[in-house]
């Protein structure tokens, strides 16, 4: 009997702790209690975090998306599972975004910057020149001069439409921060219900974006750190320099500015028009029937025919068209060629076109 | 002629009873290496880790006589993968899959699926049930030989067959990497270019993190093969239930599952390529594989000790 009960000891207690093993690795963690922070307002908070200076750290964020986005072309860009980020503190930063098999690197430092794509193996490379970066430091400067201010600016702004403030603590990637909210006025004809931001108490770094829609629970979007670590971090990680045999692109800062300068001239023909303010902002612009950029130009076109494909079509005093739903707003594409979209249901986008 | 092997030296040890205690006991590394030598000298081990280390070589060749220059990427995995990782893509991806850093790490993670599970759970199949169904056991089980010491004998029997499958699929596919590409490409996903030294310290992780994997499915397999003398139920059931994972693991309804299944973490070989390399997902694959370590050998254990010759 006894070699009988040791080996259903061994047994149970061998499932048992493999079982418990398999279950924590299952759990998500950090259900912690939220933190006990000193209160603050919304615009001290906000305040606060333009004036706090970028730490050095190292983190991953995830992301989750409940948005039920189409599946189109152009979007691969939020089919990620994990982005590592790395800080020096100062003007270097590392961007990884990691996908099943291939990885986006992005690298900035103080004179440069690079994008590779591992799945193309392709490098593209941003440059500027130091009285570049200067003006464009002294600008940024100039604006954030007096954070008190751009805070008051940026609350003024948002006011009229929103609901600004401070909803207690939470606690991101072990870290005790506050939740900033966002909520629409009740007059405003939008899916969203809220969009909070969770603020490091230590060192002001947002830590979780989430956005909520009407009727769920659960954020549609979600985007924030589970790991955070603050420290020094390797210089090396904050130098690229292409692999062998990638194809590498390199473009000045200067070129960059002209070019979006000379599509704005472009643009201001087929302007993006806005109908309504606020949250429920209906954009409307005319499908790209030109190339806007190069390359471009085809998967614009494939869009707005997938999107015309999967939409429900629709018609009023505009013509007809199709509409695209998804969690947070929708699109409608019409015959002619026009696309109205925001954070709002169907009614106002088609208002929107039966106003233009 | 299976029953000659191990069974000689146990029993060639066996001392009546009453004699003294430390006399009474095999040596252990001797049991080991009767155990190993014995593996080792069955033909279809040797088939089987000859068609392990000529895999990587058909895939690099393979790989390099269709992708003409850069641009080619994305080629499918070693014939061996059966029906493809849980992402349900292949899992090489990068330029240079036939770099001395890739093509290893690539043919790893591709028989990982099924080859090397396979090859585990063949070594487990007749380390006991094989031997049961020889009738060899009974000379085991009869001989001064404690159970739970021949379950670690059998055990590590299994280890070194996953260890050195698992070496050999890497060192097959650095060779010829080596050959194909010479020291070029050693490239992360990161884009940045990796020593020799670190592709060689990446590669010795990947090989200790397989082994502890293929050690998970040794456990189970052993487990089922403590429960039957059938080697064919041990191989059977092992592969249907890694068949049985991986679809699961497509069903995405069953996300809250996805975690307790043992095939989950192969992928997180993938972040070995990426730079820095970060060991959560390995660290969370190998914990994965250490609890089915422990199930499986406490059921091994419990099956052992209570079995009748």
């Amino acid at each position: 009997m006894r070699p009988r009960t040791k080996a259903l000891v061994a047994a149970g207690s061998g499932i048992a702790a493999g079982l418990a093993g398999l279950a924590l690795t299952a759990l998500p963690a950090g259900a912690d209690d939220d933190p006990v922070l000193p209160p603050i307002d919304a615009e001290q908070l906000v305040t606060s975090t333009l004036a706090a200076q970028p730490p050095a750290f190292s983190g991953v964020a995830e992301m989750q998306n409940e948005l039920g986005l189409p599946a189109v072309p152009g979007m691969e860009a939020l089919d990620f599972e994990s982005v590592r980020v790395f800080h020096d503190g100062e003007e270097g930063a590392r961007v990884q975004v990691e996908r099943e098999a291939s990885e986006l690197t992005f690298v900035k430092n103080t004179d440069e910057a690079w994008a590779y794509d591992s799945q193309e193996n392709t490098a593209k490379r941003l440059t500027w020149d130091d009285a570049d970066a200067a003006a464009a430091r002294g600008h940024a400067e100039g604006e954030m001069a007096d954070p008190a201010q751009a805070a008051a600016e940026i609350i003024e702004r948002l006011r009229p439409t929103s609901d600004i403030f401070v909803d207690g603590t939470a606690r991101v990637a072990d870290r005790a921060a506050y939740e900033l909210v966002l909520t629409p006025k009740p007059s405003e004809k939008t899916l969203l219900r809220e969009i909070t931001v969770a603020i490091d108490e230590e060192t002001r770094v947002p830590l979780r974006f989430d956005m909520f829609a009407n009727g769920r629970s659960e954020p549609v979007l979600s985007l924030g750190f589970v790991e955070f670590e603050l420290g020094a971090q390797d210089a090396e990680l904050f130098e690229f320099t292409p692999p062998e045999g990638a194809e590498v692109e390199t473009t000045e800062a200067d070129d960059v500015a002209r070019a979006a300068g000379e599509h704005d001239a472009e643009g201001a023909e087929q302007r993006a028009t806005t109908v309504g303010d606020g949250w429920d902002t209906v954009v409307i612009v005319e499908a790209p029937a030109a190339a806007p950029a190069e390359g471009s130009a085809e998967s614009g076109q494939d869009l707005a025919a997938v999107l015309q494909q999967i939409g429900e079509p629709v018609t009023g005093e505009f013509g007809s068209g199709s509409h695209v739903q998804i969690a947070v707003g929708g699109a409608v594409i019409t015959q002619d060629g026009r696309i109205a979209a925001g954070a709002v249901p169907l009614q106002v986008l088609v208002d929107a076109l039966d106003q233009e | 002629m299976t029953t000659q092997g191990p069974m000689a030296l146990p029993e060639a040890d066996a001392v009546p009873s009453g004699v003294l205690p430390d006399r009474r006991r095999a040596p252990i590394t001797r049991l080991l290496r009767a155990e190993v030598r014995w593996i080792f000298r069955r033909p279809r081990t040797l088939a089987v880790l000859g068609l392990l280390a000529a895999l990587p070589v058909i895939t690099g060749v393979a790989v390099d006589l269709t992708m003409d220059g850069q641009g080619a990427s994305a080629p499918a995995g070693p014939g061996g993968g059966g029906p493809g990782g849980p992402g349900g893509e292949p899992p090489i991806f990068v330029t240079m899959a036939t770099s001395a850093f890739v093509l290893p790490l690539g043919s790893l993670m591709t028989l990982l699926m099924l080859l090397l599970p396979l090859t585990v759970a063949m070594a487990s199949g007749d380390a006991l049930a094989g031997e049961q169904s020889h009738g060899a056991m009974r000379g085991w089980l009869l001989a001064p030989v404690a159970r739970g010491r021949l379950l670690v004998v059998k055990a590590v029997g299994v280890l070194v067959v996953a260890l050195a499958a698992s070496a050999l699929v890497v060192t097959s596919g650095l060779v010829t990497g080596l050959v194909l590409a010479g020291t070029d490409g050693l490239v992360s996903m990161s884009g940045t270019e990796l020593s020799v030294a670190d592709v060689l310290w990446r590669l010795a992780i990947a090989v200790a993190w397989a082994t502890v994997y293929l050690m998970a499915v040794g456990a189970v397999a052993l487990a089922i093969s403590a429960s039957t003398e059938h080697p064919m139920v041990v191989v059977v059931s092992v592969l249907g239930g890694l068949i049985v994972s991986g679809v699961l693991m497509q069903i995405s309804a069953l996300d809250w599952l996805h975690p307790y299944l043992l095939p989950t973490s192969v992928t997180s070989l993938v972040d070995l390529i990426r730079d820095p390399v970060s060991f959560d997902g390995l660290g969370e694959g190998a914990f994965r594989a250490l609890c089915y370590l422990a199930i499986g050998m406490s059921l091994a254990y419990a099956r052992i000790t209570t079995r009748d010759g």
